[in-house]
């Protein structure tokens, strides 16, 4: 019997030992958020705010959105502040997880933004994730494939059209070891899979990603424009064969080695490009393409932050998602965190004035800068767009390995209905 | 005195029953208990509906495509594993020069964890990078499609999970077929079996027990498989992977859909209990 | 698998004849035959896997397809995966889940022990029941897909961000106890006998009579508690995201990003996380055969 009290002894002492201490005068608020380098914002942040003090969760893109659905789902206080990805504000505001964030941003500041991001980021006219950056999708290129083929590569400024694309990318196409499959593609779509970059193909040509009511998918995503826009998305693979079937991967790390063209992605690749001493191939960008019967339509949306909605430390972690989200804390997060587009026009305007975008390559990004604010699509506005996002991305890979294009939406409507069938009460 | 007897062994499970019925069985019965409940979205409460969530799941085709893939998956996978791991662990059982070492290398899958397992598989198979289609190239035969044909990818599943699981089961085996006494096995040799003989008449009834406790063991421990699915095919292609556990993995932490995914919880734990039931009840038969 | 039994049998007399007859060393040409393919099938994955990790993230698949033997050797050795890994808190990571692992197998194993006991060696009212409910019920369950009123009920405690939340739901190892009632239940009665005759408690009948003879159990039992443990995902993420409380695998799953995965610095984490387990498992594989044999599942 001793042994057993001495047991409990040592596990009671052991808790105690363990338990949190609180120092009194300042708030510790917790901010889950990516992998992004977070230090030097921070630092400014707990600078100019010494009672607050922030600690920063980190952890990988993919498990994220299970974090948050579990820990919000069981109305935790912790974390206080949030990374929202902005398409997940419906569904988050919805469930009553983020505080309505309209009180702590004046007029103007809601000025700054994006009107995308600023629609994007509210539910039913409340804001409840601010924006703190954007993206947009642009063509890279490798100017040595051009040459090959004896083509002009387009200008910065210059937008192709997707049939363009499709007559230049088997040319583009080589099996140089002769084994049967090529081993330098033509193109691909950098997101291959993502609702996010493939929206833009059945929007270019007037579809809709979503019914009105943000939950209907019949007639929407099977519609004429869906299957036309991925009958092309097919036929790139699986016809013209110059893009790469198989497992999702990342087109830059091959776009580097010269074994692709052209990929369509996001303006975080030319810093990357631009920085990378051992690059030996020429590239280059224009803008995103589209369908020439169509509209231009460009993919956007990026990160949002919000707060708990049942956090304990409100006004603390308000005052941090007001410093990131403008002014100068959002410079200084667009200089030394987030590594994507800002989603201030303010910031934006940096790369007009700024000595480090005047020559090539960095220039490109004032291509982007601009490609952001002109034709900007957002994704579907709805409360279930975990749902849709997840179907679809699976619905999108069984197309791209050779699933037959209208079955497979046909099949992406009744999966999508039956889940978005819980919030119709 | 006779009191204080009597405790002692409920003080010796104290800790344990605490610490299980804490923190594994309460969140069972709670996630039991929530397959009846739904949430209306828009208030956040909770409101008791009976059987609606299982009316939702027996309504939705994806859930019984589910259930079939699994029974399909299970029907190959348990009696492959176990053929498997008899076999190895009958080879690791030879009395052979070196044999330790390969015993020590066939322990090597055991302390990988599941995960690693799944990154490194889904890398290796590869259609456009990965090594096996490299070696077939050398071989002059064309890439392979591993984990996105809807003919290969539940087998590519099947064998990564076998890539642990063999070797895990055959241990067990191997302690098994190391108590059976080599006399035995001489005197049926003197007797005029042959090997085959041996095996089914001798090797095997006397593995019986153990092989029903890696029956049981397998069945459980492939049922509730899910994480290489989720890091490999998440389910596809055509739903052709999509393991009843890991629709239940994505309901419940993907969704937020957390009726429908206790419902499956709990369905998948009744089909898993008669099943068990079944395997443990046959094999008791034979005694 | 025929094979492998007239191998021995072939053996057994061939030993009585001191003579090795051409069939015995045929079929045990076979037999290593097929342990060599068996070790290929096991060997290569972690070889490249290992070599991938000293590789430049650029050059992680380069001879993998077409493949070439380059793709098992590190031949273009950097250690860029490991330096970033570190730099990044990943020996801090080692040494929570090492502490995690180590005290889990200590009180867990204690905690077990005890139970294993009370199954293995004692009658009482309700002993089949519990057993039936509580433990074969824990083993059936996905601990992961409940994690959502665990996560409740350990948030309820004040336990997030805590060590007491990474540790003590994964204490009590229903897998564990079966495993010590199995062997304790073997132990012969007359030894136990004797103690209590002596006026030995039954806290000390185990601490001093059966502990010291069932090193293979407490051998097993450790590496399985261990293991498990260490190679922990899915809870620890949930109920300890803070940095200063990561463990291994949490730290590996960083690895990938929203614009791309590192596959060195993801390969590298994994090949440390598989080292420690192999490097203990290795040593103590005699004692694992031993205890299984030792539970009476034979």
């Amino acid at each position: 019997m001793m042994f057993v009290k001495r047991l409990l002894l040592v596990a009671v002492l052991f808790a105690l030992a363990l338990s949190p201490t609180t120092a009194q005068d300042v708030t510790t608020i917790t901010w889950l958020t990516l992998g992004w380098p977070v230090e030097a914002t921070i630092a400014e942040f707990e600078a100019q705010n010494p009672d607050i003090k922030i600690e920063a969760e980190q952890i990988g893109f993919n498990d994220l959105f299970t974090q948050i659905q579990v820990r919000l789902g069981a109305r935790s206080p912790l974390p206080d502040v949030i990374a929202v990805d902005v398409p997940l504000v419906s569904g988050y505001a919805f469930r009553n997880w983020l505080l309505p964030l309209d009180p702590i941003f004046t007029g103007d500041e809601v000025d700054d933004w994006l009107p995308a991001a600023v629609n994007a980021g509210s539910y039913e006219g409340t804001l409840y994730a601010a924006p703190i950056s954007t993206s947009t999708q642009l063509l890279f290129y490798n100017k040595g494939c051009f040459d090959r083929v004896g083509l002009t590569p387009p200008g910065a400024d210059d937008r192709l059209t997707w049939e363009e694309i499709a007559e230049i990318a088997p040319q583009m196409t080589f099996d140089d070891d002769g084994d049967g499959t090529p081993d330098v593609w033509g193109f691909i779509w950098e997101q291959m899979v993502r609702i996010y970059q493939l929206q833009a193909l059945p929007e270019s040509l007037g579809g809709m990603a979503i019914g009105d009511d943000g939950l209907t998918v019949d007639g929407v995503i099977n519609s004429p424009e869906w299957i036309e826009a991925f009958t092309y998305y097919y036929n790139m693979f699986n016809v013209w064969n110059a893009a790469p079937q198989g497992e999702e991967f990342w087109p830059a790390d091959i776009f580097e080695t010269g074994n692709i063209c052209m990929f369509v992605g996001g303006p975080w690749n030319i810093p990357r490009f631009a920085n990378n001493a051992d690059l030996d191939i020429e590239w280059g960008v224009s803008r995103h393409p589209y369908f020439e019967d169509g509209v231009p339509a460009t993919p956007t949306g990026s990160w949002h932050i919000g707060v708990n909605a049942n956090s304990e430390n409100v006004e603390a972690a308000t005052r941090f998602v007001h410093f990131i989200s403008t002014g100068e804390g959002a410079e200084l997060w667009w200089r030394e965190g987030s590594g994507d587009f800002p989603a201030q026009q303010s910031v934006l305007a940096l790369f007009a004035t700024e000595e480090e975008f005047d020559a090539l390559p960095m220039s490109y990004m004032r291509t982007a800068a601009d490609e952001a604010t002109v034709n900007p699509r957002p994704r579907a506005v709805t409360v279930g767009f975990l749902e849709y996002e997840q179907i679809l991305q699976n619905i999108f890979q069984d197309i791209r390995n050779g699933a037959d294009v209208e079955e497979t939406l046909n099949l992406a409507v009744q999966r999508i209905e039956s889940e978005m069938a819980k919030y119709i009460e | 005195m006779r009191v204080r007897q009597q405790i002692i062994p409920y003080l010796f499970l104290l800790p344990a029953l605490i610490l299980l019925i804490v923190f594994n069985l309460l969140p069972t019965i709670a996630t039991v208990v929530e397959s009846t409940f739904v949430i209306s979205l828009r208030s956040g409460e909770r409101v008791f509906a009976g059987f609606a969530n299982y009316n939702r799941i027996f309504n939705d085709p994806v859930f019984w495509k589910s259930l079939q893939v699994t029974v399909v998956f299970s029907l190959i996978v348990n009696p492959l594993q176990i053929a498997l791991a008899l076999g190895l662990s009958m080879l690791i059982n030879q009395k052979l020069p070196g044999i330790g070492i390969f015993r020590s290398i066939y322990l090597l899958p055991v302390a990988v964890s599941l995960n690693v397992t799944a990154i490194v598989w889904r890398l290796m198979l590869d259609q456009n990078t990965g090594m096996i289609n490299g070696i077939l190239f050398n071989l002059g035969i064309e890439r392979q499609p591993f984990l996105h044909s809807v003919d290969l990818a539940l087998w590519s599943i099947i064998m990564i999970a076998s890539w642990i699981g063999v070797p895990l089961w055959s241990l067990f085996i191997l302690a098994g077929l190391q108590n059976i006494p080599p006399p035995v096995l001489e005197a049926a040799k003197i007797d005029g079996a042959n090997a085959w003989q041996s095996f089914t008449r001798i090797t095997l009834p006397l593995l019986r027990r153990v092989l029903a406790f890696v029956l049981v063991a397998d069945t459980v421990a492939n049922f509730l498989l899910f994480a290489p699915i989720l890091l490999t095919t998440q389910g596809g292609p055509q739903l052709s992977t999509n393991l009843i556990l890991y629709e239940t993995y994505r309901r419940g932490f993907v969704y937020g859909d957390l009726g429908a995914s206790a419902a499956m919880l709990s369905v998948m734990l009744v089909i898993v209990f008669i099943i068990v039931g079944l395997e443990l009840y046959v094999l008791r038969g034979q005694d | 698998m025929s094979d492998a039994i007239n191998s021995t049998t072939a053996r057994a007399s061939s030993a009585k004849r001191h003579g090795k007859p051409l069939r015995a060393t045929f079929t045990s040409g076979i037999v290593y035959t097929l342990l060599i393919i068996g070790v290929l099938i096991v060997v290569i994955p972690l070889m490249w896997a290992m070599a991938a990790s000293f590789t430049p993230n650029h050059k992680v698949f380069e001879y993998a397809y077409p493949f070439t033997w380059r793709a098992l050797l590190p031949v273009d050795f950097t250690m860029e995966a490991y330096d970033n890994l570190f730099a990044r808190g990943f020996g801090r990571a080692i040494a929570n889940t090492f502490f995690l692992a180590i005290a889990t197998v200590i009180i867990g194993g204690a905690v077990n022990a005890l139970a294993g006991f009370a199954f293995g060696r004692f009658e009482f009212r309700g002993k089949n029941v519990l057993f039936l409910t509580i433990i074969m019920l824990s083993f059936l369950v996905p601990v992961d897909l409940t994690a959502i009123p665990r996560y409740i009920l350990v948030n309820s405690f004040g336990w997030i961000n805590t060590w007491q939340g990474l540790l003590i739901p994964g204490l009590a190892n229903s897998l564990v106890i079966f495993l010590f009632r199995q062997f304790f239940a073997d132990i012969p009665q007359e030894l136990i006998d004797a103690a209590r005759v002596d006026g030995a408690t039954w806290l000390r009948v185990l601490i001093s009579i059966i502990l010291p003879i069932s090193k293979p159990v407490l051998v097993a039992a450790g590496l399985l508690m261990f293991i498990s443990q260490w190679n922990s995902f899915f809870w620890p993420l949930l109920v300890a995201p803070r940095q200063e409380l990561r463990v291994v695998q949490v730290e590996i799953s960083l690895a990938v990003g929203q614009y791309g995965t590192i596959w060195n610095e993801l390969l590298a984490g994994s090949m440390i996380a598989a080292v420690v387990p192999i490097l203990l498992v290795i040593p103590f594989q005699r004692y694992y055969v031993e205890a299984i044999t030792g539970t009476g599942l034979e």
